[in-house]
């Protein structure tokens, strides 16, 4: 089952993806309200993908991205940029930072998993990643 | 996706709509005394920074919901907010109008 992290500090939109990621892909959900707290949360549950606000008080999401790419053991992890519609320079400056997409609030419900899913590659009903072997 | 999980997820977010009614008419009182502030040539810039904070959170949000034109709206309130000029400013009591309006079968 994928695991998804969605970073707002927006109780609505957190509760909203959520619910709807759930109910529609079948996918489980981790949240936090800031930035700093999603760091943490993806270095302790390692998520299989992270949607996180743009506009965020404190520290923002293309700050929190930075932050997560000088962090080893959660680079690696594709981060989708939930933003509110947005000029084409704010769009190329949000593709610049090197995220794996961005979406646009407000997103349709019934169908954000599919985007997500579109944008990632992930191919409905294919079998997650195998784990990694045992170390031995 | 079928039919049954629509209804589903069109169930849920009506559920979150109506536990989360206080929380919008707080934000649309706000609006509505930002906007009167804003006529009558008080508006504090610790008024203004909340309401555009307020009207950018709409703007996100409520299509989700279902209320296109309410996110449409609020966006519109969100520009002025953010870069106010007195022209502009006397336009946000139609648009907080406009925003309760496009509202009204869920308020």
């Amino acid at each position: 089952m994928r695991r998804i992290l969605i970073i707002d500090d927006e109780d609505d939109i957190r509760e909203v993806a959520a619910l709807s990621l759930e109910a529609t892909a079948g996918w489980d959900i981790l949240t936090a309200n800031s930035g700093a707290t999603g760091i943490e949360v993806a270095a302790a549950e390692h998520p299989d993908a992270i949607l996180m606000d743009v506009m965020m008080p404190g520290v923002d999401g293309p700050t929190t991205f930075r932050t997560m790419q000088q962090n080893p053991t959660i680079a690696h992890i594709p981060v989708l940029l939930l933003t509110a519609k947005v000029q084409g320079a704010d769009q190329r400056r949000f593709a610049g930072l090197g995220v794996n997409g961005i979406l646009f609030k407000p997103f349709d419900p019934l169908t954000l998993a599919q985007q997500i899913s579109e944008i990632l590659g992930w191919k409905e009903g294919s079998p997650d990643p195998p784990p990694p072997l045992p170390s031995t | 996706m079928d039919k049954k999980t629509e209804a589903k997820v069109d169930d849920l977010i009506a559920g979150l709509w109506k536990k989360n009614l206080p929380s919008l008419r707080e934000r649309l009182d706000l609006l509505d005394r930002t906007a009167a502030e804003a006529t009558s040539g008080t508006l504090a810039e610790a008024s203004r920074a909340e309401a555009h904070s307020i009207a950018h959170k709409l703007a996100g949000n409520l299509g989700m919901f279902g209320y296109p034109k309410g996110s449409e709206v609020a966006s519109k309130m969100e520009h002025i907010l953010k870069e106010p000029t007195p022209d502009k400013l006397v336009t946000l009591a139609n648009l907080a109008t406009e925003l309760r309006q496009s509202l009204a079968a869920g308020l």
